[in-house]
C-alpha cells in the first residue's frame, strides 16, 4: 500500500503516524514545501521572543522517522493531484498511491493595500521560514506595525515587542482577539498587554496604504488618515484554507475542502483530509465552519490516518479550544464563546485579571472563557466533549474544577481509570 | 468570654524555622488546635483544647512540632493537689460525673515492677529458643476431672470444648461503637493471622467482621445488645460479660450521637438511641442464676462454645471466681483495676477494684486449694505492658492474657485519656467517618501481629533462661518468682518468696 | 502500567503527598530545604481535593491515548511507548497550557511549563506513594486502560 500526504504539520504528521500504527508494512510519503522537518508552528512567536529554540521545535526526532519508516520529501510542493490515475504530481515528477490525504493547511490572507506588494520589509508570520525573517530583520530601533489582532498577530506582536522599539497594532475589528474572546475578556486582555507590552491599538481601523523609500515601507496611513511610522510591517490578518490543490483536482470545497463528517474522505474516494484545509462540523450547534486550530488538526489527522489504513476509527465530535497566554496572562476557551441570545445562557465570575464566563445550552456547558482562572479546565473541557447534565454535579460548577465535581461512582471511576 | 478557672495542660511548640505551612497539623487535628491565620497561609496554634494525642507531631514532616507540659504552679499542698482542684471547677462548671478514657492512671502499687524472674545457672540449664523448640501454643477451655483411656491407648473421656490458641496473648473485649469497625477490623485479621482470639465486646458484631468469626469472643452482657443465637454460634467463645476493670459495678453508656445506622444495626437498637448497658445483668443475682445463663447459652450452642465468664478484680474475688467455676464455667477472665475502657466515671475508675497481680494470685490459689484450678482456664486481664508482664502472670497462675491497651497503642494510642470525647485522632475510639478511616486496617493488623510476634520471642527467651520449654510448665510456676521491696503479707497473698529467699 | 491509584476511603486530607511531591522534584530533595527556603519553589504534580470527610489524591493517570499528547502543539509532551509515562519536555514546552485546556482530570499545572506527574521517573515507588501515611496510594497494574 502506499500512501501519500501532503503537508507536514499537524494533520500531516498525526496521519502518517496513525498509518504506521494500523499498517506495518505500508509506504508512507509526506511531502512538504518546506525546508524542514515536522515542527511547531505554534512556537514561531515563542522563536521570535526568544523563548524556545530551533532545535527544540521539532516535533520528533529524525531517527523517530527513520524507525517508523516515515519518509519525507522536502522542500516540494505538490502542484497536482490527479484522481483517475491515482497520482500526484510536483512539477513534471509524478507520484502514485493508493490513498492521499491532504493536509496543506491554511494560507495567510493579505487584504488590499496601496503600495504593499514588493516591497523588501513586508512580511508574514506564518510558518517557520517567515518566523526567521522577522527575527533576522526585527532590530532594537525597529518601529513595528502588524496588521490583525487575531491570535497570530498578537503573538508576532508580543514576540516583536520583546524586540523592537516600539508595535503598532492595526485590527479592522472593534477588539482584539475576536475570535476566541469575548467583549469583556477581550478589552481585560488589551488593558494588560498595552501595559506589559507598551504596544498601541488602532481598533476598529485599517491599512488603507503605504509609503516607501526605495524597496523599503516607511510609513503607513490608516483609514482614519493617522499616519504610523514603520520598519516593518507584519501582515497577520488572518488565515485561509489552503484549498487551490483540491479545487483544481475537483474535489468539493466550500471555503475548505468538504470531507465526510466520520472518515474525513472527500468527495472523492482514496482522497482524505485533515486539518485547517478542511471545513469541519462544530459539534456543540451543528454549524460547519473552519476550526483552524491544532488539536482538532491532529485529532482529524489521526481519524484520516486510521481510515486511510483500513482501521476503524471515526470522527466524534469536534470543538474548538485553544489556550495561550500574553505577559504571562493565561488565556483559556472552549467552545461556543461567542454564542449569544436563546437557548444561550451565560455567567460570568470577574475579580482583578481572573475572568471566567461559562456559557450554558439547558442543562449542558458549552463553552467558557478562563483568563487567570484555568486551573483543571480541562474537566470543563471533557464536560463539553461529552455534553454531561451539569445539575448532577455536586459542587458549583463556578469552583475550581475537580474530581469531586462528580459523584462517588463517577469518581471512583475517575480514578481508578476505567473511563 | 467565662472564666475557665483551669489552666491549659499543654502547649504546642512550633519550630517556625522547621515549619512550612504544609497546614497538616491544620487538617488533622479533631480539637481544631491548629488553624491557619485569617484569610493567611500561615499555621498557628491555641493549645487550649490539646490533649497531647501527638497526631501532629507525628504527622509533621519537618518535625517542627513539639508538645510539652504546661507549668503552671500552684501554691504546693500535698492535699489540695492542682489535679483535685482542676476536677472540682471541672464539676463546679458542669454539675456532671467527671468522665475519663483509659485505665487507672493513679501511682498505685504496680506489683509487676515488684516481681522478680528467675533464670537457671549451671543446673538444669538454660535452653536456647532458637536451637530448640520452645511451646506457647495454649488450649482454653474446661478440663475434665480425669481421663479414661481404654487398651489401646486412645482417650474414652469425651472433652468439653477446647479452643487452641497460638500463643497466650489475647485481645481484650472492646466493642463496635467504643472503637471504631477499623479498629475491630485491625485486631481481627491479626488475631487471625496469629492464630488468637479478639473479643467483640458487647457491641454485637458488625457483617464485615464475619470472615474472622472463628477467632471471635463474642460478649453477652447486661445489655444484651447484639445478640442472637446466629452471634452466639459464629464465635469461638462466648463471654458473659459481669464486670469491667475500669468500672467495676458500673454499667456502660454509649450516647445516642454515637449510635449511627452502623453500630444500631450492629447492636440491633434503635439508630440514636442510647445504648445503656445497666449495671447488673437484671436476671443474675446469684450464683444460681450465673449456672442458669451459663446453661442457656450451652444449649443455644450445642454445647459446642466454651463459656467464660468475665469479672472485675474486686475484694472478694478469689470466692467469686470459685462460684462462677461451679456455675459451670469454661474460662473466668478477671480484669484488674488498670484496665483500659472508652468511657468510665473517674472516681469509679480511679478508686474502685484491685489490682490483677494480687486478685490472680488469691484466684488461683484459692482454686487450687479447693481442688477445681484445673476445671476452668483462668485469663487475667488489666493492663499487661510487655512479655515480662504477661510471663510474670502466667507463673502466677494465668491460662492466658487479655491486652487491649498495647495493640491500641499499636495502633496509634497516645493515651491522651480523651476516648470518651469520641474525637480520637487516631481513629481508634471514635465513630466519626473523617477520623475512622484515619486506620487502615492494612496497615495496622500488621503492627499489631508485629507487636505479638515479638512479645512472643520475648516470652520464648525469658522461658529458655528459665530451662522451660513450654508455657504449661510455667503456669502456675511461682517459683519463679521473687518479689523485691514487698511486705509480709502482699508476698503471702502473691504466694512468692521475697527476693534473696 | 504500574499507575498511582488513590483511595478515597483511606485518604486522610493531610496532604503529604504534595509535600513529599515538591521533595522529590526540588534542586535539594531535602524537604525543609525544599518546602521553605528554595528558590524557585518546586511546583506539587499531585493535589488533594475534597474536604476532610471525602478526598482523594487525583495525579495523572497516564493515558493510553493521552488527550494532552494528541493537544501538544509543540510535541513537548510525550508518552513513552516503554515506560507508558507522559510526560514533559521542558525545552520543547512553550508552556501555552493547551494540554492543561484537555485534561480530562485536571492533571496539570501551570508554571513557566507545564507541570505534571512523572512517575518520579524510574523510581520503584513515586515519591507520593512511598511516603502517605495511610496507604491511601498505591502503585500498582491494575491493567485497565486508560481514556
Amino acid at each position: 500500500m502506499k500512501y501519500i500526504i501532503i503537508g507536514a504539520c499537524a494533520a500531516g504528521l498525526a496521519c502518517a503516524e496513525q498509518i504506521r500504527k494500523e499498517d506495518a508494512s505500508g509506504e508512507i510519503t509526506v511531502f512538504t514545501k518546506e525546508a524542514y522537518l515536522p515542527y511547531s508552528r505554534p512556537s514561531i512567536s515563542y522563536l521570535l521572543k526568544g523563548a524556545v529554540k530551533e532545535k527544540d521545535m521539532y516535533l520528533r526526532k529524525p531517527s523517530y522517522y527513520a524507525a517508523k519508516r516515515i519518509h519525507f520529501v522536502r522542500d516540494t510542493a505538490i502542484t497536482a493531484i490527479d484522481t483517475k490515475n491515482k497520482t500526484v504530481k510536483a512539477g513534471r515528477k509524478a507520484y502514485a498511491y493508493d490513498k492521499l490525504c491532504i493536509c496543506t493547511g491554511s494560507k495567510p490572507f493579505v487584504p488590499p493595500m496601496k503600495h504593499v506588494e514588493g516591497k523588501s520589509n513586508v512580511f508574514c508570520f506564518l510558518d517557520l521560514a517567515s518566523a526567521k525573517a522577522v527575527k533576522a530583520a526585527a532590530k532594537p530601533h525597529t518601529r513595528a506595525v502588524v496588521i490583525g489582532a487575531g491570535l497570530i498577530g498578537m503573538k508576532a506582536a508580543e514576540g516583536l515587542s520583546k524586540i523592537c522599539q516600539s508595535v503598532d497594532v492595526v485590527e479592522l475589528a472593534p477588539r482584539i482577539l475576536p475570535s476566541i474572546l469575548d467583549q469583556k475578556s477581550s478589552k481585560l486582555v488589551k488593558n494588560h498587554v498595552e501595559k506589559e507590552g507598551h504596544i498601541r491599538f488602532h481598533l476598529a481601523q485599517t491599512v488603507s496604504e503605504a509609503r516607501s523609500k526605495g524597496e523599503r515601507i516607511s510609513s503607513v496611513v490608516l483609514n482614519s488618515g493617522e499616519v504610523l511610522a514603520c520598519d516593518m510591517l507584519v501582515i497577520a490578518v488572518g488565515v485561509r484554507p489552503e484549498t487551490a490543490l483540491a479545487e483544481a483536482a475537483g474535489l468539493s470545497v466550500n471555503r475548505g475542502i468538504l470531507t465526510d463528517s466520520k472518515t474525513m474522505q472527500t468527495s472523492q474516494k482514496d482522497v482524505y483530509a485533515a486539518g485547517d484545509c478542511t471545513v469541519s462540523t462544530d459539534m456543540l450547534d451543528g454549524s460547519k465552519k473552519i476550526i483552524a486550530l491544532y488539536p482538532n488538526a491532529v485529532y482529524q489527522g489521526t481519524v484520516a490516518g486510521a481510515q486511510m489504513a483500513g482501521g476503524s476509527q471515526e470522527l466524534g465530535g469536534c470543538y474548538a479550544v485553544n489556550a495561550i497566554d500574553f505577559y504571562g496572562l493565561r488565556i483559556c476557551t472552549c467552545g461556543l464563546i461567542n454564542a449569544a441570545g436563546e437557548p444561550y445562557r451565560d455567567k460570568v465570575r470577574h475579580s482583578g485579571e481572573a475572568y471566567k464566563r461559562l456559557i450554558f445550552e439547558d442543562n449542558r456547558l458549552v463553552g467558557f472563557v478562563l483568563i487567570n482562572a484555568s486551573q483543571n479546565a480541562g474537566i470543563y473541557t471533557n464536560l463539553i466533549e461529552n455534553q454531561s447534565d451539569i445539575t448532577a454535579l455536586e459542587q458549583d460548577i463556578f469552583d475550581t474544577p475537580s474530581l469531586f465535581m462528580f459523584d462517588k461512582a463517577q469518581r471512583e471511576k475517575r480514578l481508578k481509570g476505567a473511563l | 468570654m467565662a472564666v475557665n478557672y483551669i489552666p491549659r495542660r499543654f502547649n504546642i511548640v512550633r519550630d517556625k524555622e522547621r515549619c512550612i505551612e504544609c497546614g497538616c497539623c491544620v487538617r488533622q487535628c479533631s480539637n481544631e488546635c491548629h488553624y491557619f491565620e485569617a484569610g493567611g497561609t500561615t499555621v498557628l496554634a491555641d493549645s487550649t483544647n490539646c490533649v497531647a494525642c501527638h497526631r501532629c507531631v507525628d504527622l509533621c514532616p519537618t518535625s517542627a512540632l513539639r508538645i510539652e507540659k504546661h507549668v503552671c504552679d500552684y501554691r504546693e499542698n500535698a492535699n489540695w493537689t492542682p489535679q483535685y482542684q482542676q476536677e472540682i471547677c471541672r464539676q463546679a462548671a458542669s454539675g456532671g460525673t467527671l468522665l475519663s478514657g483509659m485505665g487507672n492512671p493513679k501511682p498505685y502499687p504496680i506489683y509487676w515492677d515488684k516481681i522478680l524472674l528467675n533464670a537457671s545457672q549451671v543446673t538444669n540449664p538454660s535452653i536456647d529458643p532458637l536451637r530448640e523448640p520452645m511451646e506457647i501454643r495454649t488450649i482454653l477451655g474446661r478440663k475434665p476431672e480425669k481421663l479414661t483411656v481404654e487398651r489401646k491407648g486412645k482417650a474414652i473421656t469425651k472433652m468439653p470444648p477446647q479452643v487452641v490458641v497460638e500463643t497466650p496473648i489475647l485481645f481484650s473485649a472492646m466493642s463496635f461503637g467504643s472503637i471504631s469497625l477499623n479498629a475491630q477490623k485491625s485486631l481481627a485479621m491479626a488475631a487471625q493471622n496469629l492464630g488468637t482470639l479478639f473479643n467483640t465486646g458487647e457491641g454485637g458484631l458488625h457483617p464485615d467482621l464475619e470472615p474472622y468469626t472463628d477467632r471471635a469472643i463474642v460478649q453477652v452482657a447486661s445489655g444484651r445488645f447484639g445478640v442472637h443465637k446466629d452471634y452466639l454460634n459464629s464465635a469461638r467463645i462466648v463471654e458473659i460479660k459481669i464486670g469491667q476493670g475500669a468500672k467495676p459495678g458500673i454499667g456502660g453508656h454509649l450516647p445516642g450521637e454515637k449510635v449511627n445506622v452502623e453500630v444500631s444495626n450492629a447492636r440491633m437498637i434503635p439508630e440514636g438511641s442510647d445504648a445503656i448497658s445497666p449495671a447488673p445483668h437484671h436476671d443474675i443475682y446469684s450464683i444460681e442464676d450465673l449456672r442458669q445463663l451459663i446453661w442457656s447459652i450451652k444449649q443455644a450452642t450445642g454445647n459446642q462454645k466454651p463459656v467464660s465468664v468475665k469479672i472485675a478484680a474486686v475484694h472478694n474475688v478469689a470466692a467469686i471466681v470459685s462460684g462462677c467455676a461451679r456455675a459451670g464455667a469454661d474460662i473466668i477472665a478477671i480484669d484488674g483495676f488498670r484496665g483500659g475502657t472508652g468511657a468510665a466515671p473517674t472516681r469509679i475508675r480511679d478508686n474502685v477494684g484491685i489490682p490483677i497481680e494480687l486478685a490472680l494470685a488469691a484466684a488461683d490459689s484459692r482454686l487450687r486449694e479447693e481442688g477445681i484450678r484445673s476445671q476452668i482456664s483462668l485469663i487475667a486481664a488489666g493492663s499487661f505492658r510487655c512479655s515480662a508482664d504477661i510471663v510474670k502472670a502466667i507463673a502466677l497462675g494465668a491460662d492466658a492474657c487479655y491486652c487491649a491497651s498495647a495493640p491500641l497503642i499499636a495502633m496509634g494510642c497516645h493515651m491522651c485519656q480523651t476516648c470518651n470525647t469520641g474525637k480520637c485522632n487516631w481513629g481508634i475510639a471514635t465513630q466519626r467517618p473523617e477520623l475512622t478511616k484515619r486506620l487502615n486496617p492494612d496497615i495496622m493488623h500488621e503492627r499489631v501481629e508485629n507487636l505479638i510476634t515479638a512479645w512472643n520471642h520475648e516470652i520464648k527467651e525469658i522461658m529458655g533462661g528459665m530451662g522451660i520449654n513450654s508455657v504449661d510448665s510455667l503456669r502456675g510456676n511461682r517459683l519463679m518468682l521473687r518479689g523485691i521491696g514487698l511486705s509480709d503479707r502482699e508476698l503471702a497473698i502473691l504466694g512468692i518468696k521475697h527476693a534473696g529467699e | 502500567m504500574k499507575r498511582v491509584y488513590a483511595k478515597e476511603e483511606l485518604c486522610l486530607n493531610c496532604r503529604l503527598c504534595e509535600v513529599y511531591c515538591k521533595t522529590a522534584h526540588s534542586a535539594s530533595k531535602d524537604v525543609l530545604k525544599a518546602n521553605k527556603y528554595e528558590t524557585p519553589a518546586p511546583v506539587s504534580r499531585v493535589t488533594v481535593y475534597g474536604d476532610k470527610l471525602r478526598s482523594a489524591a487525583v495525579n495523572c493517570r497516564h493515558c493510553e491515548n493521552p488527550k494532552c499528547v494528541q493537544a501538544c502543539i509543540t510535541g513537548a509532551m510525550t508518552k513513552d511507548p516503554a515506560t507508558g509515562i507522559v510526560a514533559v519536555d521542558e525545552h520543547k514546552c512553550i508552556g501555552c497550557m493547551t494540554c492543561l485546556a484537555v485534561c480530562p482530570y485536571g492533571c496539570i499545572t501551570t508554571g513557566r511549563f507545564a507541570i505534571k506527574c512523572d512517575l518520579c521517573r524510574g523510581e520503584t515507588e513515586p515519591a507520593c506513594v512511598k511516603n502517605c501515611p495511610n496507604r491511601a496510594l498505591v502503585y500498582t497494574d491494575l491493567g485497565g486502560a486508560q481514556e
